[in-house]
């Protein structure tokens, strides 16, 4: 008898191998990403030291900074708040991160244990709250979904509880940005920096509310201000450009698609200051500065592409989120010429926004479309991509660690672009915009040249 | 007959708090723990069969004797975020090479699965398996099966586990919410096993189920002694269990010369490894609050004799646990003249190391008995040690046996530690705690605490292969990777002079990292009082009447 697993015949169920997404209590990263945040995790001892292996360590090595990773202060949920309850250790903690952490903002987020012995986190909060100091609280049970559910649970309670009403004049040229979800998309903080260049470049003021660039809760109290808010995802975000619709009046604009390579990131700039309706001289100076840096490099690379004579990869896959998905989908099939051939969507986004996500594959670039699968389990992906007619090139695959496996099997090139990756160190990383679509193509080539991935 | 120590009659297993009376939070020196650990007195009533090492033993006739056996014990009002229990079993029985683990919980208590993926192929290529991934499966619970029940789930994953992997068992952990919500669990892996026809062992993990981590270890080995091994063992004299997790092969070589080949437990392990188990000629483990419960099932149940040493770590724990060994598997005679050639090997390069680490101080942050061990490894390689936090604190391991006493055995043959804190995993106290000592570098285990010392300027020494400072080799092995450790304290400087501390001036500038157990009340004084110099006078934890500029270093 073999003393190693034998896979076989696959079959999807509520089973979960190899997850790509951590839990809704996860959301207690979002608010380390908010300089000046202070998570307060309602909940049992290791969740929170799991979401940060999923969302920082398993992903990239991020680190963290502030009240993230060891720092968090935690209720570490016991036996007796489990039976007796748990609402006067939260209180005790409270009060004591209060004085001990240095903070602008704390968030107590609530997880399963507390949620089903029906402690009332409310009313602990409250008194806080009406005695001034700023204390939000959010339920982000994991059994309520994946950690991209628990960050937009988040970022609408602190909307509705810290930042509060207004009535006042909006800003013009004042964006929002909802866009990536912290510490989840592995190279979030390249990205928001990339992202608040560009848009600062086309004449913007941006509100990016977490990660180094953002000025912190201050920013936050400034949203009902802004002109408009600019939801970049194929559907994280739009729950809360909704709501701040209705809550402060405000128009958004919905791009699904994050724009990856010169062509797109410029049509994204003169889509938003159109919709803006700013003066595009600033815009048009600084999209003809990018172009010349871009087009200067791909014309070099362009050499290596067009002669390299052991064979590039000409067929690819990608199983990731479908924030990433798509981004890399599209920049890969329309501006590098590369066939997508199985476009795993892991993010298990709600039902309602699957048809429009589906449709944005159907149309990729000029006679090139692919189909979105929206699959979960990584033991399903894994069998997916394995049986995958790459046809005659190398297998490329942009996923993560867990589609290490199957790589190795097909003797492909596997580039990771989302959680988990626990074999690459990520500081400040950006594959999207103009920057990054020229580090995106590096990371791709270099793996095909035989340097690694 | 007397009562056993560890009854596998039932699928479950009691806390470490109930079964050893484990405390998490504690601080003084490691020679007023070790008085008030009892541990003779405790091991005692665990031989004499009474069962537990906790307060429970005393009920009765000799209630007076409850009181002065309970370790006293710092209950702070603010944590922060640690371990649990269910990650434990993870890495444990998630890391096993054919069989498989089934999480039943949201998909968040699976979460630390890329980080177990890495230590077990890690492990695999240390231990010259074929390198694979884990395959642990979660059920991937949500809000309805929270309020109409999982249990039809949880027969679903198993099944699917079967199907994809066909395992030759399958281990399913509880979750906190599938513990408070009710699952049946012994029930449903009954009728699986009957099923599917392969061992299907539930194991009850939930993280609240106990205050430290380490109960997951304890919950595994239960899982493993009660189901896996073989009930029927044919004896395998030369075959030793060590009871260990991800580390380098290094008790081969070790215990060659007694003629012993090895059995890793239990990660890593195969089915039949695990099933080998009841067969060995002893069990021993590289750290007793890892290894101790499982050592004392075996030995209670399958005649399985544990080896009873302190840890083969330093030279006089090292000396004292291959005398331990060669005694029980009948081979004492040669050993004196091995284990002092051994020390002639090593000697030259000993007095080198010894030489470049005189002055420099270390400071040691891991598990509870490994930290023991930690302490005497340095110090034999002249490093100084005045201060050291342990996670937790058993103040007795399972079976008793007084020479496992690796805290009184440490302080007996190294010394006083003079700083000696019970902390799990708080950098808050941390900072505290270090700069009360001041030390050029830290050990550390888990995740938590070294991030801190970095950004105080204080290099680390991860000890992720826990076997590296393992005997008379690893002494050597440890001084010189020291060296190492010590130049990275140019990367310290450079983070000290420009990273942020996220602790407020009040509390940096509290002297007792436990004040807020002894005087919570200071929690609603005016922001500003917390900072007088009267408070500390009156507040100090060794009644010092001044703030010195030391204390304030880090404000």
């Amino acid at each position: 008898m073999p003393e190693t697993l034998t896979a076989t015949a696959p079959k999807q169920t509520n089973t979960i191998v190899h997850p790509h997404y951590g839990c809704a209590i996860g959301a207690v990263y979002s608010v380390v990403a908010i300089p000046g945040g202070v998570p307060i995790a309602n909940c049992g001892p290791g969740c929170a030291d799991k979401q940060y292996c999923i969302l920082s360590s398993g992903n990239g090595y991020q680190g963290t900074i502030g009240a993230g990773g060891g720092a968090m202060p935690s209720v570490n949920i016991g036996e007796n708040e489990v039976v007796f309850g748990g609402a006067k250790k939260l209180d005790g903690l409270v009060k004591s991160a209060l004085r001990i952490m240095k903070g602008d903002l704390f968030v107590v987020v609530t997880g399963c244990s507390s949620e089903l012995v029906g402690d009332d986190i409310g009313s602990v909060v409250r008194r806080y709250q009406r005695a001034g100091k700023p204390v939000v609280y959010a339920d982000a049970a994991g059994f309520k979904g994946s950690n991209i559910t628990g960050h937009l649970i988040v970022v609408r309670e602190i909307i509705d509880q810290f930042v509060g009403e207004y009535r006042g004049r909006k800003k013009k040229g004042l964006v929002n940005l909802f866009f990536e979800v912290p510490y989840f998309n592995t190279n979030w903080r390249g990205d928001f920096i990339e992202m608040k260049r560009i848009l600062d470049g086309a004449g913007f003021t941006v509100n990016v509310l977490f990660g180094p660039g953002s000025r912190g809760v201050e920013e936050w109290r400034d949203i009902p201000k802004a002109q408009f808010n600019l939801v970049v995802s194929p559907w994280v975000g739009l729950d809360t450009a909704e709501h701040l619709k209705e809550k402060y009046k405000q128009p958004y604009l919905h791009i699904p698609v994050i724009p990856v390579g010169e062509e797109a990131t410029t049509a994204f700039i003169r889509q938003v200051v159109e919709f803006a309706g700013i003066d595009p001289a600033k815009s048009e100076a600084f999209i003809k500065q990018e172009a010349h840096y871009y087009y200067y490099f791909l014309e070099h690379f362009s050499e290596f592409f067009s002669e390299f004579w052991f064979g590039l990869p000409s067929a690819f896959t990608v199983a990731s989120d479908s924030a990433t998905n798509i981004a890399m989908t599209k920049f890969l099939a329309d501006q590098m010429g590369i066939i997508p051939v199985k476009q795993i969507i892991t993010d298990n986004p709600p039902e309602k926004y699957r048809n429009a996500i589906s449709r944005l594959y159907e149309d990729l670039s000029e006679g090139v479309s692919a189909k979105a699968e929206f699959i979960e389990d990584g033991y399903m992906i894994e069998q997916e991509i394995k049986n995958t007619d790459f046809g005659a090139s190398v297998p490329l695959i942009l996923g993560s660690t867990w589609e290490s496996d199957v790589a190795t099997e097909l003797k492909g090139l596997l580039v990771k672009v989302c959680t988990p990756n626990t074999e690459e160190v990520v500081l400040n990383r950006s594959y999207i915009g103009y920057r990054g679509a020229l580090t995106l193509i590096e990371k791709v080539y270099t793996a095909a040249v035989g340097g690694g991935s | 007959m007397a009562k056993k120590r560890i009854n596998l009659k039932i699928s479950s297993v009691d806390n470490r708090e109930m079964r050893l009376g484990t405390i998490t939070s504690w601080d003084g020196s490691a020679s007023e723990l070790v008085e008030a650990s009892r541990y003779e007195a405790r091991g005692r009533k665990k031989t004499a069969g009474k069962g537990r090492g906790d307060c429970s033993g005393c009920q009765g006739s000799d209630s007076g004797e409850r009181k002065v056996c309970r370790l006293q014990e710092l209950k702070m009002p603010f944590n922060q975020q640690t371990m649990c229990s269910h990650a434990i079993v993870a890495c444990q029985l998630g890391n096993l090479t054919d069989c498989i683990l089934v999480e039943h919980s949201p998909i968040g208590c699976s979460a630390s699965n890329p980080r177990f993926n890495q230590g077990f192929k890690i492990g695999l290529a240390r231990r010259g398996k074929p390198i694979q991934s884990l395959q642990v499966c979660s059920t991937n619970l949500k809000e309805n099966d929270m309020v109409f029940g999982a249990s039809d789930r949880l027969r679903q994953t198993i099944r699917d586990a079967h199907e994809r992997f066909t395992p030759k068992a399958i281990f399913v952990s509880m979750s906190c919410s599938t513990a408070i919500i009710g699952e049946d669990l012994d029930s449903v892996t009954a009728e699986m096993e009957a099923e599917i026809k392969i061992p299907v062992v539930p194991v009850y993990c939930e993280g609240f189920r106990s205050k430290h981590w380490s109960t997951g270890f304890d919950a595994s080995q239960h899982g493993v002694v009660r189901q896996i091994v073989n009930k029927k063992p044919k004896k395998q004299n030369d075959l030793i269990n060590i009871v260990n997790l991800w580390g380098t092969d290094y008790f081969t070589p070790m215990l060659k010369p007694l003629g012993l080949r090895v059995n890793y437990l239990i990660d890593m392990a195969s089915f039949d490894e695990m099933r080998q188990a009841s067969e060995a000629a002893a069990t021993a483990a590289f750290c007793h609050t890892l290894g101790s419960y499982m050592a004392t099932a075996l030995e209670e149940h399958y005649g399985v004799p544990q080896i009873d040493a302190p840890q083969p770590f330093g030279l006089a724990g090292t000396d004292d646990w291959l005398r331990a060994v060669a005694k029980t598997v009948g081979k004492g005679d040669m050993i004196e003249e091995h284990i002092e050639s051994e020390h002639r090997r090593i000697a030259p390069k000993l007095a080198e190391l010894r030489k470049k680490l005189s002055g420099v101080k270390g400071f040691v942050s891991t598990g509870s008995s490994y930290a023991h061990a930690m302490i005497s490894v340095i110090r034999d390689l002249g490093v100084t040690v005045d201060g050291s936090i342990v996670f937790h604190h058993d103040p007795v391991y399972d079976a008793g046996h007084e020479n496992q006493d690796t805290l009184g055995h440490l302080v007996k043959h190294t010394g006083e530690v003079k700083n000696f804190t019970v902390s799990q995993t708080q950098p808050f106290q941390f900072i505290g705690l270090l700069r009360r000592v001041n030390p050029d570098f830290i050990i550390i285990r888990h995740n938590g605490l070294a991030p801190l010392a970095a950004r105080l300027g204080i290099p680390s020494f991860p000890m992720g292969d826990e076997h590296f400072p393992l005997g008379y080799d690893g002494l050597i092995r440890t001084g010189e990777a020291l060296l190492g450790i010590m130049a990275k304290k140019k990367f310290g400087e450079v983070l000290k002079r420009h990273a942020e501390i996220p602790y407020t001036d009040w509390w940096l500038s509290q002297e007792d990292q436990f004040i807020l157990a002894r005087h919570p009340e200071i929690l609603d004084e005016e922001p500003d009082a917390g900072v007088t110099t009267e408070n500390l006078v009156e507040l100090g934890a060794d009644g010092s009447s001044k703030i010195s500029e030391a204390n304030l270093r880090y404000a």
